[in-house]
């Protein structure tokens, strides 16, 4: 099994005036997944990446990022990264941003001039890529901010609100270009708000809340642990087939029916006591926890373990 | 070293957008095209390229005369005035805001985030600032250059030295404006600070000048208790001068460096005698070039270079531990 492309042990930020921003922070990332790191505002998602990316310093740190120490600089030319509110100087050309990105990665123009035509194709920047950048509306200057942060070919990518200000196309040719990122190898790191655009790409996600990782795992099993079957009747029922239904552990609500875990096999009983009966069944549908339901849930628990 | 020419390249491209490089490179052109304009016959000298001529007795062609009051043009006219003065002034409005936009949120995450270490970071975004003024100044210099073969005849590549001071002059202030601009990351902030320490310098280079004329040069009326009492006065300002950077004794070392007739060293004795002609008093004008020379280049640059490399250790130390 390859080792984590980020194994962090602790990770911890307190900022002047005592503020704890990362409370010891410990998560793994595997390599070429699609990571998600979720949290309310002032959670410490962005203090994390730009810690990992030598922005900012950590109080305490124990952990390797791509085999190195955090905080060691030459990792950082197999590392792309596109911060939040990316500003690039509005002086450049769309080109020559992305090819800035390289220069500091340690790219010449040459070396770097076929890629850095790929990638603006890639990102749909082509045809713009001699404008200078001041002329650019948001989304362009996000997509030119995606190209810059994979022109060093990364193993490594941080996106920090990739989709921030871009419109709903560009928001699929993101993940597209997400996805494909991922099929060659890259691991993918994303900070979002956008929590229905990370769970059509993530692998894992962790949620961080007030500077504490509070939930981290496979995207899969997380939202599964909530997994329920939903059956829609004709008609109400009777309150003794309510209440034998109960026994069968099942939840009559509303004309609905509701059957908690994701097993099929367990909601067969409950079919054939409806069959049985001649209660005509509408629909059944298999229900599973959302992204963003799982999100609100863990804030939520998190608020609610605070000290009073 | 890639990363390096990168920024560099990004300093040139940045400056390149700001119109005030092309102004001042506009107004440097026509200075330039001013003092082409000059130039000298049998019987006296012309402006304007012979639109007026007037005859004078010293400044004819081919005399030593000429190529001084020449030199002297640029050295006490020229220089003092367009580059160490109005063209410092435009280059640190024009620089000063670098460093601040360069630390702007979303900005510095995309340099610091490579592997490049923030010191290299920040010594060549120092050093690309400094590219406003040696384009400046380096082809302002150069047209002064040509200008000197056309009018005198002879290739004086000496002048040539006014190229680094006036960089250094310009590199002292900028010390000043990148260090409170890593501070405050305020842009104002960072030029009204350098022309307190500006002044502050030219306040105090004035009161170590005088101070040295009446202690050490002049007799003051043979009353040579007075000088005694001056010189603790004098080394006090001595004391004083010393932290801070001497921008007007590094340009006018350049008068030390300077050929003029094939001989090294300008003399202001000689300039001054020469502009004011009959009327000059060659007694009165004795111990100036003494007192320009009062103190010795690595005074002059060193203590200089001190005040900036210390300013500069300070600016690079906060700006390597920061949080951006």
């Amino acid at each position: 099994m390859e080792p984590p492309v980020l194994d962090l042990k602790h990770v911890r930020k307190v900022y002047k005036g005592k503020v704890e921003a990362l409370q010891g922070i410990a998560l793994q990332v595997p390599p070429g997944s699609v990571f998600g790191l979720l949290g309310p505002n002032g959670a410490g998602k962005s203090t994390l990446v730009k810690i990992l990316t030598t922005i900012i310093r950590a109080t305490e740190c124990e952990g390797e990022m791509l085999g190195q120490p955090i905080g060691h600089k030459p990792s950082l030319q197999k590392v792309g990264y596109l911060p939040e509110h990316a500003r690039f100087p509005d002086y450049l050309t769309g080109r020559q941003v992305v090819e800035y990105s390289a220069g500091m990665a340690g790219f010449t123009v040459r070396q770097a001039s076929s890629r850095v035509e790929a990638l603006l194709e890639l990102v749909g920047m082509r045809d713009w890529a001699q404008r200078k950048v001041r002329t650019y509306s948001k989304g362009m200057k996000q997509r030119v901010g995606i190209a810059q942060a994979l022109v060093n070919d990364p193993k490594l990518l941080f996106l920090d609100e990739p989709t921030d200000g871009v419109d709903p196309e560009g928001r699929r040719e993101i993940r597209e270009i997400v996805k494909r990122m991922r099929e060659e190898g890259c691991t993918v790191f994303i900070n979002t708000h956008l929590l229905s655009e990370l769970e059509q790409v993530a692998d894992r996600v962790a949620i961080l809340a007030k500077g504490a990782l509070v939930r981290e795992g496979d995207l899969e099993e997380l939202t599964k642990s909530k997994e329920e079957y939903e059956i829609v009747l004709a008609s109400p029922l009777s309150d003794e087939l309510v209440y034998k239904l109960e026994t069968l552990s099942a939840v009559v609500a509303n004309g609905h029916i509701l059957f908690k875990g994701g097993d099929p096999k367990q909601l067969q009983p409950v079919i054939d006591f409806l069959r049985h009966h001649e209660v005509v069944i509408q629909s059944i549908q298999r229900n599973r926890l959302s992204l963003e339901e799982l999100f609100l849930e863990v804030v939520e628990q998190s608020r609610n373990e605070e000290p009073t | 070293m890639i990363a390096i020419i990168t920024l560099l390249l990004d300093s040139y491209r940045l400056l390149k957008a700001r119109a005030l490089f092309w102004i001042t490179l506009g107004i440097s052109g026509l200075v330039g095209l001013l003092y082409l304009s000059i130039g000298f016959n049998e019987g006296g000298m012309s402006l304007f390229f012979g639109l007026v001529s007037f005859e004078h007795e010293l400044f004819r062609k081919g005399s030593e005369w000429a190529e001084l009051l020449y030199i002297g043009i640029f050295t006490k006219f020229i220089v003092p005035l367009w580059i160490t003065w109005i063209a410092i002034i435009l280059g640190l409005i024009s620089t000063a805001s670098i460093f601040p936009d360069f630390m702007s949120e979303g900005s510095i995450e995309l340099s610091l985030s490579k592997p490049v270490s923030r010191l290299k970071i920040f010594l060549t975004k120092y050093l690309g600032s400094l590219l406003f003024m040696l384009i400046q100044v380096g082809l302002f210099t150069v047209l002064v250059f040509f200008a000197l073969k056309l009018r005198m005849g002879t290739w004086n590549p000496s002048v040539l030295w006014m190229v680094p001071l006036s960089l250094l002059v310009f590199s002292y202030l900028y010390a000043v404006v990148v260090l409170v601009t890593v501070i405050t990351k305020s842009t104002l902030a960072g030029i009204l600070f350098a022309l307190l320490i500006w002044f502050g310098s030219f306040i105090m280079n004035a009161v170590e000048g005088n101070l040295y004329a009446a202690a050490y040069t002049q007799s003051q009326g043979g009353d040579a208790e007075m000088q005694e009492n001056l010189k603790p006065w004098y080394r006090a300002s001595v004391a004083l001068y010393t932290v801070l950077p001497k921008t007007k004794q590094t340009i006018e070392f350049g008068d030390r460096l300077i050929t003029v007739g094939g001989q090294k060293g300008f003399s202001t004795e000689d300039f001054t005698a020469a502009l004011l002609g009959a009327e000059a008093d060659r007694e009165d004008l004795e111990g100036i070039d003494d007192a320009v020379r009062r103190n010795s280049g690595f005074y002059v640059i060193g203590t200089s270079l001190i005040f900036e490399g210390v300013l500069l250790s300070l600016a690079g130390w906060l700006f390597c531990r920061r949080d951006f």
